[in-house]
Order: C-alpha cells, then structure tokens, then sequence
C-alpha cells in the first residue's frame, strides 16, 4: 500500500469537472463549509423552534462545546495512537481515571501546571502496563483493557483512602479543593482554559506527527501491516510501545482536565464513560485527527446544551431532521443507491418529525440521552466508508507471520 | 536472548505487584468497617438493652454506612460524621464506618458487617430505605435507624425513619434568596429529579414568592431516577451553574450533595469573569465552614438541615435504652432544619427570617411540599 494510500483513504470522490466540484475535493474548502452550514442551521432551527434562553448559538453553549469535548478530544486522539499502532485501546477510561487521580494529586501537591503533566503520566503509566501485556506478552487487547478498566478505580481509590484521607476536604473518594490552570478571554466564547487551547493544538500536531514524519510513518506501519515494516527494519514492538504510551498519555491528560477544568477537584467516578465515548469518537472521525475533533466537538455540543438548556433538546430535534433528510436526499442521488438507505433516514426524520409536534418538551427522563441518540442515528447513516488500520486488534509475534 | 527473558520476568512481576496492590485497594476499604475489636463484649448485652432498657454502664458501639459518595462529601454524609464524631467525645461511644462501592450495590453487605457487631445501625441516605429495612427484618435483636429513608413495604418494628422538614428549610432560603436577589431572577440545582428533592425545589419557590410573588426560579435537576449519578456529579452542576447565571440568575440554591460544589466554582468563575457578584446557597451542613477558603465568600447562606442532630440524638436514645422505631421527624421547631449566618452575608436580614421562621413554626405560614 502506498504512502498515498495510508493517508487519503476512502475519500468519495466526483469528477473534478467544474472547479467547484474540485474545490469541494480539497478539505481545507470543506471544513469551512461544514462549519458555516451547520450554523445557520442552527440559526433556522433557532427561529423556527424559538426557544426563550436562544441557547442554540449563544456565546455561553459554544464554550460548553468546547470544555465537555476537550476529554473526549483528548481520548479519542489517544485511541487514535494506539489503533494506529494496531493495539486496539478500550483501556482509556482506566488510564483516564489514572489520570483523574494523579492529576489533582500533582495539583494539590504541586499546583496546577505540574499536577496536569503528573496526571499525563499517571495514564502513561496505565498505556505501559497495556503494552507490556499486548506487546510484549501478546495478551489479547480486549482482556488486558478490560483488566485496566477495572484495575484503575481500584486503585485509585486505594490511593484518595491513604493519601488524600490525610488532607483536609478529602477523603476515600475525593480530593481537596484543585486550583484550575488559569484562562484566558476569547471573543464569543468568553473564557477559555488554556488546557482546552492546548488540547485543540494537539490535532493539527497529532496529525503532522503521524503523517510528516518518519516516526509517524513507521507507526502506522507497524498497524498497518506490522510484517512488511518488519521486513523492512521496522522495530514494530517499539512503535506499538510508543504508540500505547502515547495513547495512556493522552487519556490521562483527559483526566487532569476533567479534574483541574471542569470540576476542581477529584472525585471517584468522575470520568462517567467518557473514555468509552471518546472510542467512538475516533471512530466517528475514522482514525483521524480531524474527524475526531468534529465528532468530540458534535458530542461536546450535546453534553453542553443538554445540561444548560433542557428547551434547546427539543430544538435539536429539529437539526436531527435537517440531517437526516440531507443524507437521505444525498443517498436518493447516488447511482448505488438502496431502498434501506434512502428509507430508513427519511422513515425517521418523519417520526421525530410527528414526535416534536406532537409534543412541546421532551420528557426528562428521556432528555438526557436525547442529544447521544441523535448524534448515534447521524452517525450511524453518515458512517459510510469507514477505514480502520487494518493490523488494529491483532496480535503480532516476530517472525511467526 | 536469555538477558530479554529475565527482563521479561521482571515486568510480570511488576504488573502482578499492581494488581495485588489494587486488590488490596478494594479490600482496605471493606475492612475498616468491623474494625473495632471491642464491641462483641457489648453486643451479647446490647439487643436486651435496646429493648428493655437497663441503664447504660458501658455506651455502645454504634456503625455507620455512608451513601456512595462517602465521609468527606462537605455536605450530606459529612453532617452525619458529626453526629457520630460527637457522640464519641461525649458519649464515649465507639463507632465503626462504611462507605458503598460507587454503584452501591453492597450496601445490604455492608449494613449486615455492621450488624454483626453492633447494636445500632445508620444507613445514611434515602437509597438505604428499602435495603435496611430487609436487613432489620432479618437482625430483630439490632436496632437500625435510615436517614431521609421510607421503605416501600412497612417498616421493621426495629427500625427508625429519621426524617427533615427539608421545605421548611428550604422556604427560608428561597425567603433570602428573594430579599437579596438584585436581578429578579434566582435558581434551584436538584441533584436528581426524585419526591425527596422536589420537597426542597417547592419549599424553595414557596419561599421566594412570599417575599416577591413576581420573581422567576429557574429550575433544573441534573438527573433524572434511576441515574443517582446527579448527586456526585460537580462537573454538570458547575455548567448548570454556569448557564443559570449567564441566564441572569444571581443567586442559585443546591440541593446536588457532592454536585453542589461545582455550583460553588461556578458562582467563583462567573464573578470573577463578569462585572457582577453572584452568590450560590449550600445544603445540608454549613458548608461556609467545611468548603476550601477560596470559595466561602460566594455562599451566601446554607440550609441547615442537622442529619449530625438526628444521628447523635438517636445514639443518645439507644445508649439510654429510650430507642423509638417509626417516624422521628426534625423540623424547624426542633431545629432539627435550620439556616446558617457564616460570613455575615445573610445579617442584614436575620430580622426577616426570624419572624417568617416563627410564622412557620406557628403555623401561619403553611409550607407546601410539593410544587403548585
């Protein structure tokens, strides 16, 4: 496989007849326009739906977007690493609870700055003690993650019980008061953390890292086709270990900034799922870093309008349909179009359709899963060509292939 | 090749030595529960004690199992801890304590290990109701007593209901929270959207329009039953938080349990970004006095609900052999509910509460506790 085919893979392509058509090729056109259209859908939706608090597009939901996505950002470029590597790495919630807990640690013990970096090596920590069982042990990946998942709160709690016990405000399952890494003023989005600005610069890094280097290359080599790297004088164990690392690193740094940002302070249980979100996050951005900030970005949105605007739930409905009935109109279009596919999305615009005028709210107990749903319904019919390493989940001995 | 294996033996050891410090980890914490080796001398007199009440030579041994989120809360389970704590400086009473898994599923396990070696059992919380209730049945020689708690079944003739007035409570602080609001505007946090969170949200309403029938309460409950993760949740109180005083909201009331200190770094971000104070009301312990300094002066008051006053009067009860099984309620005129005045921020209308907590306690003032 070429070089070009590892990075441009499944991308649906038109004939570049007109320029228009050929500018829509080119991602840097597209993201743009993504962007830009999804706002004045929101825009619409704000005037058809007309909820009183606006929420849709305020200042205040689009910082939200951007603190609840940053964990699942952060995990979701760490299973990226890995499964690029060929681990598979449903380990991140363990190794984001390890981070939770080093992370106010460091803080409390060091402020901060050092306490976030603590808490980047405590999921560190967990990626080595996945790859020693997947690499060098040749473990299976979903046992030896599944391990970790389990292993990390117990830990953890060991861990508050004798040492944050001690202090004051802590106790078995929580840590004193963490300081918060400080912010800064952005326009629109009023205050912003810095960690939140860092973990976004890490997408066009993670990107440059894994397809401008040599480094990069070789790790996707060795997930790719670990056999012909290692034909080729690739040290494929490494490239995983650095890859399974880098992944735990990640994760954990997800931890300290769901301790240090979000809550300020430590308490067990606090990650909530959201290694396994930030999985499907990668998932949803097949394996790239891109795509995965989009998908962390669509999730955050939700989490942060589901807590500060129970109305605009009901409102999102309405976005869903937008969506939908585009990917149908978008299937109807295309020569390999099936019943199912064009059917399905449009059979369940119309019910959420029927449902929002049916009803003027949407139950509580039914709105905080409203906005996954959604976002799970999109993904599902806007998956289309998914693209996973092809090496990802296998175990690869030296020499025995 | 050989210098690789023994590399290789080494890490296996390693990851063993972690895993057995995990496991140890989870045991560490079960086993402080029995941890006092006295208490079996007392327990072969204690069931008789309860029940025919000779006097008390030696005091008794007393557990206490927590809800999930465990000693250490600043908030709920911290104020049943005082209880406990006082009756051991002034009883002498020696207690042993528990805390659930963060699913709660042991907590029946956890309230028989304290039976097995106590006379008196606390379950501390509205999600021990049903599980106490089987476990009383099954020790009728243990007296229990459940925090907040009604079983759905009837209750165990051993068993005591020790229940708060939380509407009473909570009306003064929606009093408050009218009288110093500047926008009109205020907001209520419940942790999760169940009977015994609504009484606080309708007290705190009922309140607020006595004082101002015109001004508006925002009103959001973080979880909905049976997802109890709304109260151990400060991330989604702290955004909640956040968006009620972006709304125009400058006074929020919490009544989240471990939740509610997010609120706190909400009410700290938000004012200090933005040109206007903004003050949160805690729950359940003063937790002016209990919160990290840096976040104090942004509780204007907090309802006082005194879950350490119920725990210690009912191990002053059981040690003198005057136990009561069935309903034990506290409400304002025991002050078994009550408000705080640390920092001073609420003393230039102590007058106005006072004078409203005697109407309620007259009864002139009838608090609802459901919402109209």
């Amino acid at each position: 496989m070429s070089e070009r085919g590892l990075t441009d893979a499944a991308l649906p392509g038109s004939p570049g007849r007109v320029d228009l058509a050929h500018l829509w090729k080119q991602r840097w056109f597209r993201w743009p326009v993504f962007a830009l259209g999804g706002m004045i859908v929101l825009q619409l939706v704000e005037w058809i739906a007309d909820p009183e608090s606006e929420e849709l597009l305020s200042g205040g939901q689009a910082g939200a977007m951007l603190r609840w996505s940053v964990p699942l950002l952060l995990a979701g470029l760490g299973g990226m690493f890995a499964e690029r590597a060929g681990i598979v790495n449903i380990g991140l919630e363990g190794m984001m609870v390890l981070g939770t807990w080093f992370g106010a640690w460091g803080s409390v013990k060091y402020g901060p700055v050092i306490g976030t970096a603590i808490g980047l090596l405590g999921g560190a920590l967990g990626g080595l003690l996945h790859a020693i069982a997947t690499v060098s042990f040749g473990v299976n990946h979903i046992i030896s993650a599944v391990a970790i998942n389990i292993m990390a709160p117990g830990v953890t709690r060991f861990l508050a019980d004798e040492i944050f016990s001690g202090y004051a405000g802590g106790s078995i399952s929580q840590s004193p008061r963490v300081a918060s890494f400080g912010s800064v003023e952005l326009p629109v989005l009023d205050r912003v953390s810095w960690l939140t600005i860092i973990a976004f610069a890490f997408v066009p890094l993670a990107w440059y890292v894994l397809w401008r280097t040599r480094f990069g290359l070789r790790l996707r080599a060795a997930g790719e086709h670990p056999s012909a790297g290692d034909s080729l004088g690739v040290n494929v164990y490494r490239y995983q270990y650095a890859g399974v690392v880098i992944s735990g690193a990640l994760a954990g740094l997800a931890g300290s900034f769901i301790v240090t940002e979000l809550t300020g302070i430590y308490r067990e249980g606090q990650t909530n799922g959201r290694g396994f979100i930030g999985l499907a996050t990668m998932i949803f951005g097949n394996w790239r870093p891109g795509g995965t900030a989009l998908g962390a970005l669509l999730f955050g949105y939700a989490d942060g309008l589901q807590l500060r605007d129970r109305d605009g739930v009901h409102a999102l409905l309405l976005v869903g349909v937008v969506v939908l009935a585009v990917l149908a109109l978008r299937r109807a279009l295309s020569p390999k179009r099936t019943v199912v596919e064009v059917g399905l999305p449009a059979v369940i615009a119309t019910l959420i359709v029927v449902w929002y005028l049916l009803r003027d709210t949407v139950p509580p107990t039914f709105n905080q899963v409203t906005p996954h749903i959604l976002t799970l319904v999109v993904l599902v019919f806007s998956a289309g060509r998914l693209r996973p390493p092809k090496g990802a989940g296998q175990i690869w001995r030296k020499g025995e292939h | 090749m050989k210098k690789n294996k023994s590399w290789r033996v080494l890490l296996a050891l390693l990851a063993t030595l972690t895993m057995v410090a995990a496991a140890c980890g989870d045991d560490d914490d079960d086993t402080t529960a029995p941890a006092d080796t006295t208490a079996p001398a007392d327990t072969t007199t204690a069931p008789a004690a309860a029940t025919t009440a000779p006097p008390a030579a030696s005091a008794i041994s007393v557990g206490l199992v927590y809800d999930t989120t465990g000693r250490g809360d600043q908030s709920f389970n911290d104020a049943a801890a005082a209880g406990g704590d006082q009756a051991t400086a002034e009883l002498g009473v020696e207690f042993s304590e528990a805390t659930p898994n963060a699913d709660g599923s042991n907590r029946a396990e956890l309230l028989q290990l304290q039976a097995d070696t106590n006379p008196l059992v606390f379950g501390i919380g509205f999600l021990f109701a049903d599980e106490i209730n089987g476990v009383a049945l099954a020790n009728p020689t243990v007296n229990f007593a459940v925090v907040d708690g009604v079983p759905t079944e009837d209750p165990a003739p051993n068993l005591a209901l020790l229940l708060f007035a939380e509407h009473e409570g909570s009306f003064l602080m929606g009093a408050a929270a009218a009288l110093k609001s500047e926008t009109g505007t205020i907001g209520f946090i419940g942790g999760v959207n169940v009977d015994l969170i609504k009484k606080f949200e309708a007290g705190f309403t009922a309140g607020a329009q006595y004082i101002n029938p015109d001004i508006e309460v925002l009103a959001e409950y973080i979880t909905q039953p049976p997802d109890f993760t709304g109260f151990n949740s400060p991330d989604r109180g702290k955004e909640i938080g956040l968006s009620m005083y972006d709304d125009g909201a400058d006074i929020v009331y919490a009544a989240a349990g471990g939740s509610g200190g997010g609120l706190f770094e909400a009410a700290k971000e938000f004012s200090e970004g933005g040109d206007s104070k903004v003050w949160a009301i805690g729950v359940d312990s003063d937790q002016y006095n209990i919160v990290d300094p840096a976040v104090r002066d942004y509780i204007l008051t907090s309802m006082l609900k005194r879950v350490d006053v119920a725990v210690f009067n009912t191990i002053e009860a059981a040690n003198s052999g005057a136990f009561v099984p069935g309903f034990n309620i506290f409400n304002l005129a025991v002050d078994g509910v009550g408000y705080s005045t640390s920092g001073g921020f609420v003393d230039d209308i102590t007058g106005d509460l006072e004078d409203i907590k005697a109407k309620i306690i007259s009864g002139e003032i009838v608090v609802p506790e459901t919402l109209a």
